[in-house]
Parts: C-alpha cells; structure tokens; sequence
C-alpha cells in the first residue's frame, strides 16, 4: 500500500470530519457487498464476499470426529484464516501470519460465544451424533484474496453465507456397540441438513479517526485510524462479541457510544446480508 | 510404594467438582455462590512484589488468590533479528504456562493468543520512540492458573516495566468480569470461568481513565455491558493504586 502524503492524510481525515469520505459515502455508509455462494464444490458450504475492494472466500468442511473429553456433548468448530500474498505483497511468508491468527481469534470468539456456549452462533450441540464418541468437526477456512481495508466485517459476512450454504449430511449410527467401541456410522448420499443460522451474529467494525467513527474503512482510512472497535451483533441485539484493536486509549464513554451506533448499524447491515445470502442461494439453485 | 508386577503403579490425582456441579447453576432460581465465599463485586486480595529476579532489567510477581505470575522484562536491548533501523523501540512479549500450572497436566491452549493479547495490551501504553533501534523483552510465567490468567499477567507486566524504568505513559490495569445467567462477578476462579456464559476483560491505564483494550466473549445486553464496564473501571481505579504503592515501598526500600 502508497503511503500517503501529509496533504492527503489532512484531505482524510478532515473529509470524515464533515461527514464526506473520500469515495463520497457517509461515515456509517457500507461500500456495495456482492455474495456468491456455492463457489468451491467440494466443500459443504463455501461463499465468496466482495465489499468494496476487499475480496474473500470462505469455506466450511465437515468431518466425522470423536467429541473431546471435556465436552462430550459438543462438536467441534475451528476457524482458520488465510491472508494470500495475492492480496498484498507483506503477506508471503510468515509476514501475514499474525494478522491471520488475530482475525481468526477475533472470529472465533464471535461465533462460539462463552464457555457454556451461552451466545454462541453455531449450536455446537447440533454437531453431535452420539455422544462422547462420534461427533462432527467443521473447519471453517477463510481466504483473503484482496485486501482494502475491513477484513473482519467481509470475513464475518463470507463466514455467515457459508454457513447458510452448508449441508451436512445425514448420519445413522447403524450398530449398537459396547461402551468402548466406535459405533459404526453411515453417512447417508442423498439427504442433507441444513444448517441453522439464523443465529450467526454480523460484524461490525468502527474505526475512530479524529473524533469520529467511520463504519467500513478502506485502506487508506486504516492507515489514519487511532483505534478500532469491532462489534458483533445478532439478531436479537445482544452483543455477541467485542475486540478493541489499536494501541491509543479509548474513554469509556465512546466505547459504549460505539455499542450503540453498532448496533444501529446492524440492523441495516443484518437484512442487506440476509437479502444479498438469499439471492445468491436462489441464484445458485438455478444453475 | 512397591508396584505389583504387572499392575500399574497407583497414581493420585484430584476429583474434577466442577463438572457435577454445573447441571444445578443451569436453573435461574438459584444464584451462584462463589467458591472461595467472595461477594460478586469483590476481588481476591492481590499480593504484588518488584525485584523478583535479580538478573533482569525489571521483574515482578502477583499472587491474586490461586493465580501466580512472576514476569520479568529484559531490556531495552540490541535487537538481534531484524537488521532493519527502526525509529522506534521493538516489544516481544511471551506468556508461558509451566507444566504444573493446571491441575490437568500439561499445557493449556493459550499461550500464544495470550502473547499477542499481552503485546496489544503493552504496545499503546510504552512509549517506543524512547528506545529505538533497540528491543525490549517481557517475559511472563504463570506458575499455578487460578483463574484471570491474562488480566493479572498484563497488570504485572506494567509493574515489571515500571520496576524496569521503562516509560510509559500510565500503568496499565487490567480486570476481567465473567457473567453467569445473570449474575455478574468480577475476577472469576477456574470454575467459574469454566461455564461463564459470557467473559468481558478490560484493560484501562487507571491515571488518565482511557481503555486500552476490551476483550468480551459470549452474549451480553446492553444495560449488562454497562454494568460490567463501570464495575471493571472502578476495580482497576483500586488496583492501580495498590500497583502505585507496591512501586513507591519498593524505592523507599531501596532508598534506606
């Protein structure tokens, strides 16, 4: 990325002063997402999101597991993320690797809830197929193909279309065993279950430059940015996960100013997905 | 203890209770009773010590009730791996858990989220155009894990850089509150934080009330998060005057 020039930061950040960023939205104005699900075969669920110029895939895949012993009543849910050295040139090598370990914790937290899986977007308890001994693992992979700004938000959004757009199929455990065995298991060909998302939470991301916050910062605005708040709401309006990058103090009062414009936010941000993931669904279903 | 041949050699090792409890919390008519009998607006009493190792630049160790940490800092020093001239100082953080830390054996699965959570923490508060060209390392070890692990890891982090003379703009306090149905207690125990429905962690630098950094996990309200957020604010406000004068005995000491 150009690094810009002392004019240009002055042009930023004095424009998202006046509520005029530079590609002419408003502060809380989301840049055009275009979702296409369905887009690599072999995976149960995968979706490609494109906000602005920020591009990524996610993908979700299933595999028969055993449940850990600490929690036998649950599947198991993995998120990896992947910055390719497509998107930006510093990311060969090892130099993405925190920012990939960053934003799959950031999304990991907003979609397993807490410990008791109170808030969790995915019901691990619906991976299960007998407990303590078979269980499903999804692995949840997400790649950053190009990167101008807000990746989390894209993320989180590719994340939930994937989700949506995975079937899992149908298990019966054909054979009674003894406490100690594996059941034998039979995954079925021809039917598939849905998966209920209903509860997946969207992030929102407000990145504080000046004294004001600007909803999908590109690039450019995150080179200028103080601190950044990221907010994940569902469908409710509880919050469902909060993570504060940035190193310069934030008064307290802002952080929970910063809630409530989330909030607001999600609501128009939740139906715009949910229309663009259904789309891209029936889009999908034709072909 | 002489073994049988061919029988295996007796062992001891502690009941897991948590588990067995947690079908009764489940009901919202009974409320959560702490287990070390803490109100749920009350900390456990801190215990915190500069000058724990000697051959470091700065070092302290907290004891906040189970939960033991000992940090040191080495630094500022040559920076070895990058050849590249910086402007500004380097910080490399890493929290290690040693192996007896947890009553299961062997190593959680948080050491390097917690390094990097710790570097978040740490990086906004040192002021790093003070040491540039140069790093400074910041070690921690928890030795028995109580519960909070990461807040009292970064609290006695910035008592160690203190004790280092690094400077920073404030010392930083960090405090985290768990939420049980609806109850919420600040400065959760291992139990506790085993089937929390939601853990919210702030980080704040006490003098100038700003946070630095929010960590909140689970599903919370609106009104909940405001709760949290002031109990958080006011406990870390009295940590860091405990922190201040752990920092003022230990150079009056020095002094006599």
């Amino acid at each position: 990325m150009v690094g810009l020039s002392i004019g240009e930061q002055h042009f930023v950040k004095g424009g998202i002063a006046q509520d005029l960023r530079t590609d002419g939205r408003k502060r809380l104005t989301y840049r055009p997402i275009y979702v296409e699900t369905g887009v690599i075969p072999q995976a149960n669920g995968s979706a490609r999101v494109k906000i602005g110029g920020t591009d990524v895939i996610a993908s979700v895949k299933a595999e028969i597991g055993r449940p850990s012993s600490l929690q036998p009543d649950k599947g198991k849910v993995a998120v990896f993320i992947d910055c390719s050295p497509t998107a930006e040139p510093t990311f060969g090598g090892r130099g993405g690797e925190e920012l990939s370990s960053e934003l799959a914790l950031a999304l990991q937290r907003c979609l397993l809830g807490g410990k008791s899986g109170a808030g969790a977007g995915i019901n691990l308890s619906s991976l299960l197929i007998k407990e303590g001994k078979v269980c499903w693992d999804l692995y949840i992979d997400g790649l950053v193909i190009s990167s101008d700004g807000n990746l989390l938000d894209a993320l989180g959004a590719a994340i939930k279309a994937a989700l949506t757009n995975t079937a899992i199929p149908k298990v019966n455990v054909s054979a009674e065993v003894a406490d100690d065995e594996q059941p034998e298991i039979d995954i079925s060909d021809e039917e598939y279950l849905q998966f209920d998302t209903s509860s997946v939470p969207v992030i929102v991301t407000l990145t504080k430059v000046g004294t004001h916050y600007i909803v999908d910062a590109t690039a450019e605005e995150e080179s200028q940015m103080s601190s950044a708040v990221s907010i994940s709401v569902n469908r409710v309006g509880h919050i469902c996960g909060l993570t504060k990058r940035g190193g310069s103090g934030l008064d307290p009062s802002v952080i929970l100013d910063m809630i409530s414009v989330a909030k607001h936010v999600t609501e128009t941000l939740m139906s715009k997905l949910d229309s663009e993931i259904s789309a891209a669904e029936a889009c999908e279903d034709e072909s | 203890m002489s073994a049988k041949p061919g029988a295996a050699t007796p062992t001891y090792s502690p009941k897991v209770v948590g588990r067995s409890r947690l079908p009764i919390f489940k009901d919202s008519d009974l409320d959560w009773s702490r287990p070390d009998g803490r109100g749920f607006p009350q900390c456990r009493p801190a215990l915190l010590q500069t000058g724990a190792v000697s051959s470091a630049s700065g070092s302290a160790y907290a004891e906040f009730g189970n939960t033991k940490v000992i940090v040191s800092v080495f630094g500022p020093r040559e920076s070895k791996k990058a050849m590249t001239y910086s402007d500004v100082g380097r910080l490399n953080c890493n929290v290690s858990y040693t192996t007896f830390a947890s009553p299961t054996l062997g190593q959680g699965t948080d050491h390097k989220e917690y390094s990097s959570m710790l570097h978040k923490a740490l990086e906004g508060v040192i002021m790093m155009e003070t040491f540039p060209k140069t790093t400074v390392d910041v070690f921690a070890l928890v030795l028995e894990s109580g519960g909070s692990d990461l807040s009292v890891v970064i609290s006695c982090a910035s008592l160690a850089l203190a004790d280092a003379g690094i400077m920073m703009y404030d010392l930083i306090t960090a405090v985290s509150v768990s939420c049980i149905g609806k109850n919420l207690m600040i400065d959760p125990v291992t139990e506790e934080e085993g089937c929390e429905d939601g853990s919210f962690m702030m980080t704040c630098m006490p003098s100038r009330y700003e946070v630095t950094q929010l960590t909140v996990t689970g599903e919370w309200t609106t009104p909940n998060i405001n709760e949290a957020m002031q109990l958080c604010l006011d406990a870390c406000l009295k940590l860091g005057e405990i922190m201040r004068d752990c920092l003022k005995q230990a150079a009056s000491a020095s002094d006599e």
